[in-house]
């Protein structure tokens, strides 16, 4: 099959601790190898920067919340669209694009693998419809449980093995890759119109507790072996002093750490980083948690960073979607689940002017560069909730560029800007780091050893971008950062090249990973004898049409993983 | 030989019950359990003589039958020579081969449409301005205590609704009829209406009317008239307070609210009251969505394009604007040059304005079955039945996906709508170059 | 006059997308560069001169263009004009005059729906009927014009100044149901009939209808009795009922209705005492 040569460019590969040294990477099959023939078609990267292609650990891309989203707003689309092409079909972006659209423009910034994060298991079949539809990236998606009736009746009645062996079978039914948790219990309540607020507090008639189901997750995830730790959206998003609830729910967990790993992946940790105690004083709860971070090795984290733009949040978190139409007197979709989940849709336009999201913008930034260790934070905008994906360039820039800081801070709300520790911050992200928080760090927590870096072996994909490495100075020439992480001279998937200078020019079907964990046959058939009567007591179908056939997924990519069950 | 094939979901009406059990006896459907009368009188009917088994076109004002390939060949270059073409239909068969009427769609620079046109169409127009506070129906069995259909008859329209999903369901935390409430809002009693706790008659075309006073009430203002629409304020009030007390309620509503005066305003004002009663207790609402995959094409229309339906990709991307680029519209105006009708027949529902021009340009249908919409089109292209005689995915009315079966055989030589519709695009795209 | 004449050469068909036939879009342009603009005639661009005969002479501002034949099926003559003239002897099609800024749009016939959605500036006559949403906006945008004029001499259909901002509508003929829906500012002038729900879920912002109005929707308030009612600069005698509203949506808009016209709405003056 084809073969590539990727010459003279400063490379970049911190899983393989290579740091912008100038050297050649070798496509074959699909795939990177030791060398390749002299009919190798030829890329001179000189003088350009090459990665490994994005890994997006965290976008909200596929599913009904999505659609939700794009069907709720007409108006979004209408300012930003796609002609079709010879090689691309048409579609509309700006916050909630359509998935023709968002494949193309995930393969233009260089990006090769995105996972959507949130799929409500009774729903997932339409997550992997609007999935296949996503050109060119591979992808997976996360299964909500945190707020799952069999999972908390398990949990109430102490049944860890037979709840292990429901969640082992419930993802391989829907095709999941992750335990994702949003809100626990809290979603559940909203099911009543109620919310839950602290960590202890029992969730109705259901009685466990956020904490016990968080703890508890944690403890299947390792039983299982799942490649990628519980990821987690804490309670209490978005209310003032919600800092402290993310640190009791990061040190929840800190006991379970396998192996000195990560035991918990929190996401969009700038949503549950509010100091303060109401929207007049909201301050920064970056620099506590980004304390915790470094005093803590079994946490990791991503950003979920503001970026001021009119967008539109979505989450499975009802409850708090709810509180921010009451504030905005926005447009409200709101879709809750049986038996497992909700969701809600919000418009939302953050204003540098507005003295709370500035101090949003603030906490993003804040918990990156506060934070020590690169390896334990990952970059996103939590797509489309602090911003549509299309705007990741600028959050480099930001991270590498106190410069490019300064000139925001000097637009944003002035007490903001007094109030936030930012503009005493002199660090600046290097390349190399970058490199991680975009797909080395994030491949490594997803457990995808193929992915996030350019050893032999890894799947061929690979960005190339146009950036003169030894001649530029980042924290001066941010712009040139903006724009070369806008879009790639060359976007490279499984040893095709798929977009050049901004243009897609070939196009290809990604795969879908999921996880297919195995437990002892004996104590999967007792949990499915047991689940049976229930199931569709609480549901309305019929437990052989929740499951989806692996044929459904058109190219999957299965990881057979070991349980310890 | 026979056998049984369990959990089939039936493909008539938006609840898409998927408990069907249907037996097969020499790859004949010869026994069908849990389907309601609607559902069993498709799977007696759908082999009748209406049945098309050979593809049709019309030379000379006569049917002359063909094979599929003649057939696609002219369907082809109808449509790909078209200025303005229109593709229509399409609630009656899978996600799979709507998304494909997409692209066929876009490869023509035409419009694509569904019947969401001439149902819900003013729903998604009120989701739009409002947005939608909304549930799957396991939640109603489940949880609600308080349940409103309004300008909605289920009984006859999807008969096993209050069965499965309402009234007579039983769930976690409602397991009798008794710990619930049956409202019904309707212009006359009708079945449903007879089921009720309360049953509430409204003046036809005064539900706008109707739901501001009751807005009025839910707020705690006073209302100043004594009656509204033809209910007494008190009743309303009763109503009101009714919805405010319960502890999880839901609003299902169908055209008696979308079809009459105000339609997608009527929807507005369905969506902003639930919405504000969020502030009182737990309250959804959701439409009765009519076909079993009309929900699916808006989803997949709106993942692939953006908008639910109503796209218009004359200029190479999606453009959308109910009144401008929906059916009837597009008709009345007489701006279509060439229609595609896929499983609907708007000859016989249409305005007569829409059907005028309809008649004036070149049809082709792609249909199991002969109707008005047929016997004018120019080129007939007889199909499987999906959920009978192909497999697909379809979405219940609450967003609910589900996979239906292959459960006999289709008549020797047919293929499915999604295989048709991809031939067409493959012979467009040539033809386009 | 001077100025430009674009004459239909043919019947229009499918519909032609005309949003680039503007005063503000040709002025200055040579005969030939406006003969060849291209624009969309269903799925084909077209060139203008393809689709019209071009006579006139063209101007650098200030430019004057008159349209003859029927428009109807042309969507969006008038597009984002900020200045000079637009004339049309014969009908106008869908979103004529859509987000105008400035100048003045004329038709002599009738014009299709969404006459000035989201305009800002400038004024629109029509001699005859408009059809639905006239000042508009886009759907799910929540929001219409923002500011100009438009003047329909004969009716208009549901939903005029829908989400409207600010600007002023007058309507000489009948009026749809739902004038103002969901109003913020601006006024909405009936002369004839109103159909009904004037002011449904308006926020702020004046409606006036002379006409009948068989009722008022029963979140509104009855306020007080008025001699007359000032519409632009003009005195409008009545006398009128005025409304406030829509207390759904706790607005303060006022809707004010002829007495005279409307003696079926008599039984509101009992409710004036109630109102502190």
């Amino acid at each position: 099959m084809s073969e590539i040569l990727i010459k003279n460019g400063f490379v970049f590969d911190p899983l393989n601790n290579i740091n912008g040294e100038k050297m050649d990477i070798f496509i074959k099959d699909g795939k990177i190898v030791e060398k390749v023939s002299s009919k190798a078609k030829v890329i001179d990267a000189s003088n350009m920067v090459v990665m490994p292609g994005g890994v997006d650990i965290h976008s909200h891309i596929a599913g009904s919340k999505v659609n939700a989203g794009r069907v709720l707003r007409p108006e979004d689309h209408v300012k930003d669209f796609e002609v079709k092409t010879k090689v691309t079909r048409s579609g509309v972006g700006y916050s909630v694009p359509s998935t023709f659209t968002t494949g193309y423009r995930y393969a233009k910034m260089g990006y090769t693998t995105v996972f959507e994060p949130a799929t409500p298991p009774l729903k997932t079949r339409h997550t992997h419809e609007e999935l296949r539809d996503i050109p060119i990236i591979d992808k997976g998606c996360f299964a909500l449980l945190g707020n799952n009736w069999f999972i908390m009746e398990y949990l109430k009645e102490d049944k860890l093995e037979e709840c292990a062996a429901y969640v082992s079978w419930l993802l391989n039914a829907i095709k999941g890759y992750a335990i994702k948790i949003v809100n626990p219990g809290g979603t559940e309540a909203w099911g009543w119109g109620k919310g839950i607020s602290h960590l202890d507090e029992e969730v109705p008639y259901f009685n466990v507790t956020p904490k016990e189901i968080v703890r508890w997750l944690c403890k299947i995830n390792n039983i299982l072996n799942l490649p990628h730790p519980i990821h987690v959206h804490t309670n209490n998003l978005g209310k003032p002093g919600n800092y402290v609830t993310t640190i009791e729910t990061m040190d929840a967990v800190k006991d379970l750490s396998k192996n000195g790993e990560a035991s918990i992946h929190v996401t969009h940790v700038q949503f549950n980083g509010f100091a303060g105690t109401s929207w007049l004083n909201l301050a920064s709860g970056a620099p506590e948690i980004a304390d915790y971070i470094n005093k803590n090795a079994h946490v990791e984290i991503d950003i979920g960073q503001v970026t001021f733009s009119d967008t539109t949040t979505m989450t499975a978190d009802g409850p708090f979607q709810y509180i921010l139409y009451l504030l905005s007197r926005e447009k409200w979709v709101n879709a809750d689940v049986e038996a497992e989940t909700g969701a809600g849709v919000v418009p939302f336009r953050y204003k540098k002017s507005n003295y709370v999201n500035a101090i949003q913008w603030g906490i993003g930034l804040e918990l990156a560069l506060l934070v020590k260790d690169p390896w334990k934070i990952h970059m996103t905008t939590d797509h489309p909730n602090g911003g549509p994906f299309t705007h990741y360039p600028k959050v480099i820039a930001w991270l590498m560029s106190k410069k490019a800081r300064e000139k925001t801070l000097n637009k944003i709300n002035k007490n903001a800007k007094r109030r936030l520790d930012l503009p005493g911050i002199d660090r600046e992200y290097t390349l190399y780091e970058i490199a991680i928080i975009t797909r080395a760090a994030t491949a490594k927590s997803l457990g995808l050893k193929n992915k996030g870096h350019l050893g032999v072996g890894a799947d061929a994909d690979v960005a190339i971008y146009n950036l003169n490495y030894k001649s530029l100075d980042p924290s001066k020439d941010y712009k040139l950062i903006k724009k070369a992480f806008k879009q790639t001279a060359y976007t490279i998937k499984d040893g095709e090249i798929v977009a050049k200078n901004g243009e897609i020019i070939a196009s290809s079907k990604g795969k879908i990973y999921w996880v297919n964990s195995k437990v002892a046959e004996d104590i999967q058939e007792s949990m499915l004898n047991n689940l049976k009567m229930k199931f569709e007591e609480y549901y309305t179908v019929k437990m052989e049409n929740y499951i989806i056939n692996e044929s459904y997924l058109h190219k999957s990519f299965m990881l057979n993983v070991q349980s310890e069950v | 030989m026979e056998k049984i094939i369990n959990n089939v979901v039936c493909t008539v009406c938006g609840c898409c019950c998927d408990d069907l059990e249907v037996k097969v006896k020499d790859g004949k459907i010869v026994e069908v359990k849990n389907a309601c009368a609607v559902s069993l009188s498709k799977f007696q009917n759908y082999n009748g003589k209406e049945r098309i088994v050979k593809p049709l076109i019309k030379e000379n004002g006569e049917f002359k039958e063909c094979d599929l390939k003649e057939a696609i060949e002219k369907a082809s270059k109808i449509l790909a020579e078209a200025k303005y073409p229109l593709i229509y239909g399409l609630s009656l068969t899978s996600t799979e081969a709507i998304g494909k009427a997409v692209e066929l769609a876009e490869a023509l620079g035409g419009v694509i449409d569904n019947t969401t046109s001439v149902c819900h169409g003013p729903s998604l127009i009120g989701v739009h301005d409002v947005g939608l506070v909304t549930c799957t129906l396991g939640e109603v069995k489940n949880r609600a205590d308080l349940i409103i259909y309004w300008g909605s008859n289920p009984i006859f329209s999807h008969p096993r609704h209050l069965t499965r999903y309402t009234v007579f369901s039983r769930g976690k935390f409602r397991r009798e009829r008794g710990e619930r409430k049956l409202v019904v809002v309707d212009v006359r009693k009708t079945a449903t209406a007879k089921l009720a706790d309360i049953f509430i008659q409204v003046t036809p075309n005064q539900d706008y009317e109707l739901i501001s006073a009751l807005r009025m009430a839910v707020k705690g203002e006073e209302i100043y008239l004594n009656e509204v629409a033809g209910v007494p304020t008190s009743k309303i009030e009763e109503l009101a307070d009714l919805m405010i007390s319960c502890e999880f309620g839901i609003l299902f509503f169908g055209l008696g609210l979308t079809m009459s005066l105000g339609k997608s305003r009527n929807i507005d004002a369905a969506l902003s009251l639930v919405r504000d009663l969020n502030e009182r207790t737990k309250f959804l609402i959701m439409p009765m969505r009519g076909h079993y995959n009309v929900t699916g094409a808006n989803e997949v229309i709106a993942w692939q394009t953006g908008y639910p339906f109503a796209v218009d990709f004359s200029q190479g991307y999606p453009r959308y604007n109910p009144g401008e680029t929906t059916t009837i519209e597009l008709l009345t105006r007489g701006e279509c040059d060439a229609a595609l009708i896929v499983g609907s027949d708007p000859i016989a529902h249409f305005p007569v304005s829409a059907v005028k021009h309809l008649m004036k340009i070149p049809v082709i249908t792609i249909d199991p079955h002969r109707s008005a919409t047929t016997l004018i089109s120019t080129v007939v292209i007889p199909t499987v039945i999906t959920g009978i005689e192909a497999e697909g995915t379809v979405y219940r009315m609450d967003g609910v996906p589900l996979e239906c079966k292959k459960l006999v055989e289709p008549p020797l030589g047919l293929k499915s709508d999604e295989e048709i519709i991809n031939e067409i695009l493959v012979n467009v795209k040539k033809l386009k170059e | 006059m001077s100025g430009l004449i674009l004459t239909l050469k043919k019947e229009l068909k499918v519909p032609l997308d005309a949003s680039i036939i503007s005063p503000t879009n040709l002025a200055g342009k040579t005969m030939d560069e406006v003969k060849n603009l291209e624009l969309w005639e269903g799925n084909k661009k077209v060139k203008i001169n393809e689709i019209f005969h071009v006579e006139g002479e063209n101007k650098e501002e200030d430019l004057t263009i008159k349209l003859v034949g029927d428009f109807s099926k042309a969507r969006g003559l008038g597009f984002k004009m900020s200045g000079g003239k637009l004339v049309i002897e014969g009908n106008a099609g869908l979103r004529l005059g859509e987000k105008m800024k400035g100048g003045l749009i004329k038709v002599s016939g009738n014009a299709g729906s969404w006459v000035g959605s989201e305009m800002t500036g400038g004024i629109i006559e029509i001699e005859g009927d408009a059809g639905d949403f006239i000042g508009a906006g886009y759907r799910g945008g929540r929001r219409g014009m923002r500011g100009g004029k438009i003047i329909v001499k004969g009716d208009c259909g549901v939903e005029a100044g829908a989400w409207m901002i600010n600007g002023i509508i007058k309507v000489y003929g009948n009026a749809g149901i739902f004038p103002g829906i969901h109003m913020k500012g601006g006024t909405i002038f009936i002369k004839g009939n109103c159909e009904g729900r004037a002011g449904a879920e308006m926020k702020d912002g004046k409606i006036v209808i002379l006409g009948f109005l068989p009722s008022v929707l029963p979140s509104f308030d009855i306020d007080d009795i008025k001699d007359s009612v000032k519409v632009e600069e003009e005195k409008i005698s009545g006398p009128f009922y005025l409304f406030t509203g829509d207390l759904n949506e706790d607005g303060i808009g006022k809707l004010y209705v002829s007495i005279n016209s409307n003696p079926q709405l008599k039984f509101w003056e009992e409710f004036l005492e109630r109102v502190i």
